[in-house]
């Protein structure tokens, strides 16, 4: 014993109630195991999950909202006898999702103090729709914050090159998917002309959105001699899709210049990128078998046309041979036809000729028929009234004639032929002739006497 | 008609020619002169579309042997 020592032992002396470690932790044990410690609900974020001897250990944590920071940290523990049952209901219910780092659970179990290993929390119970909830919750805030910066469709209506033969493929290399893949492309019974190189990448686990992303940017460094990208994954019912949820891989596919083509999980397995990428498929055979399937479709339309074409030339062929055809056959006939045409429209000319001789003389004629009787009408009326108009003139002339006057007493002198109206007309010793009713005297003029008027 | 070399055309270009000499083909206007020459550039178009979209057998089996390596 050392000075200093024995000194210490004096100023203390010997404790009786120092305790053993192994007391300490059975205490410690004894206090943690009231109620408020055991079979509680726990929500946590996992982190560092793995699996050893069957047993599954992690870290649960709790993250500061702002900063990221993690506030709170237990370390949690699966035991075997519960593991497997608890990790394939997780599995069934969330549709492939495994116990991963990054998700969010809710668990049920209790505080565990162990001697050698320490405080831990031992799980024995998990409630999935947490999970899918948050899982849900994560995707919906990832697609809609590529909506709200307007690039949530770019990958989506990007026009497909004609013919897309030019496949980028990102995969794990030597993955059961990548093979199935390659084998589908190559053989495809059409022997299109696919050409297909492995960008490698991690499929699973943290590092799954980094390296698709540094895949993506290798294949765009040399972007002209790619058609489309393939990004697939062997599915596998313990598929970590969680890693795919991710908002830099995602705003990086929908932003890539040229369609991408994802088939990382199957049937129910949805992830963000199910929705950005131009096509969605769900297995990786899936994959190439839309492809060939779209190239075949070009190969269709190339034969339509060789069919189209081969109809348009025979068709254009026998055309001009059925009217080459018709021609030899005119060619004896046509003269003859020419002839009889002619001979036809002579006959046409002269019956048209004399319709329309006969149309013209026949009223002609009859107008002219009709001219006598009317002359001779005219005439009559004509004649009546001249006849009425004399009558009536011989009538007025009776009344008027000198005779009538004479006859009632009157005379008419002449002198040399000329009716005297006046004594100066006559001299004595002319010749006067007097017209009587009923004779002439002739009488010599002896004496002129004029009346007084 | 232009005369690029089928090999300088892109496989839409060649497409779309080959449409065009189709629609001529079929309309009445075409010139039976011409059909030869039409069907002769079609003929090179669709031979030249094809072999860019499948590949020959030896092709293939170089290509897969060069995947196996």
């Amino acid at each position: 014993m050392t000075a200093l020592a024995r000194e210490y032992a004096e100023d203390h002396g010997s404790n009786p109630s120092a305790i053993t470690v192994r007391e300490l932790s059975r205490r410690i044990t004894s206090l943690l195991s009231v109620p408020q410690t055991q079979n509680v609900w726990l929500t946590a974020e996992l982190s560092d999950v793995r699996q050893s001897g069957g047993h599954c250990y992690m870290e649960l944590i709790d993250k500061n909202e702002a900063t990221g920071a993690i506030d709170a940290r237990l370390r949690g523990i699966i035991w075997a006898g519960n593991y497997s049952r608890l990790n394939s209901r997780f599995a069934a219910y969330t549709g492939g999702q495994r116990l991963a780092t990054g998700i969010k659970v809710m668990v049920k179990g209790s505080i565990n103090y162990h001697a050698s290993f320490g405080m831990s929390f031992v799980i024995n119970d998990i409630d999935p729709s947490f999970t899918l909830g948050d899982i849900e919750r994560r995707r919906i805030e990832i697609l809609s914050r590529l909506r709200q910066e307007g690039i949530l469709d770019l990958n989506k209506s990007l026009e497909w090159n004609v013919p897309t033969l030019r496949i980028a493929v990102i995969s794990a290399a030597g993955a059961a998917g990548y093979g199935d893949f390659i084998n589908q492309l190559y053989g495809n019974s059409s022997s299109l002309r696919f050409v297909a190189r492995l960008f490698p990448a991690v499929m699973q686990g943290e590092r799954t959105a980094a390296s698709v992303i540094e895949a993506l940017d290798a294949v765009n460094e040399r972007i002209d001699d790619w058609d489309c990208v393939v990004i697939i994954r062997g599915g596998g019912a313990t598929s970590d899709l969680v890693s795919f949820d991710n908002y830099d891989l995602a705003a990086n596919v929908a932003q890539f210049p040229i369609p991408v083509i994802v088939g990382i999980g199957h049937e129910r397995d949805v992830t963000v990128l199910d929705y950005i990428a131009n096509m969605r498929v769900k297995t990786p055979t899936a994959a190439a078998e839309w492809l060939i399937a779209n190239a075949e479709r070009q190969l269709e339309e190339l034969r339509r046309v060789a069919a189209d074409m081969l109809r348009a030339v025979n068709d254009k062929l026998s055309g001009c041979k059925t009217q080459l055809a018709y021609i030899e056959g005119q060619l004896p006939v046509a003269p003859v036809a020419a002839l009889d045409r002619m001979k036809a429209r002579l006959r046409g000319a002269s019956s048209s000729l004399i319709a329309a001789t006969t149309g013209r003389i026949a009223p002609a004629l009859a107008r002219l028929d009709q001219v006598p009787a009317s002359i001779q009408l005219a005439l009559a009326n004509t004649l009546g009234r001249r006849r009425d108009k004399l009558s009536a003139a011989s009538t007025l002339l009776d009344a008027l004639s000198p005779m009538a006057t004479l006859r009632r007493g009157y005379t008419i002198t002449r002198v040399n032929g000329k009716a005297v109206t006046s004594v100066d007309d006559i001299k004595p010793g002319d010749t006067i002739v007097t017209s009587i009713y009923n004779g002439v005297v002739q009488s010599c003029v002896t004496n002129i006497k004029p009346v007084k008027q | 008609m232009e005369t690029t070399p089928v090999k300088e055309l892109t496989y839409n270009q060649a497409v779309a020619e080959l449409d065009s000499i189709l629609r001529t083909m079929q309309s009445d206007s075409c010139d039976i002169d011409k059909l030869a020459a039409y069907t002769r550039r079609a003929s090179e178009l669709l031979r030249e579309c094809r072999s860019r979209l499948t590949a020959t057998d030896e092709e293939l089996k170089a290509i897969l042997a060069d995947l196996e390596k």
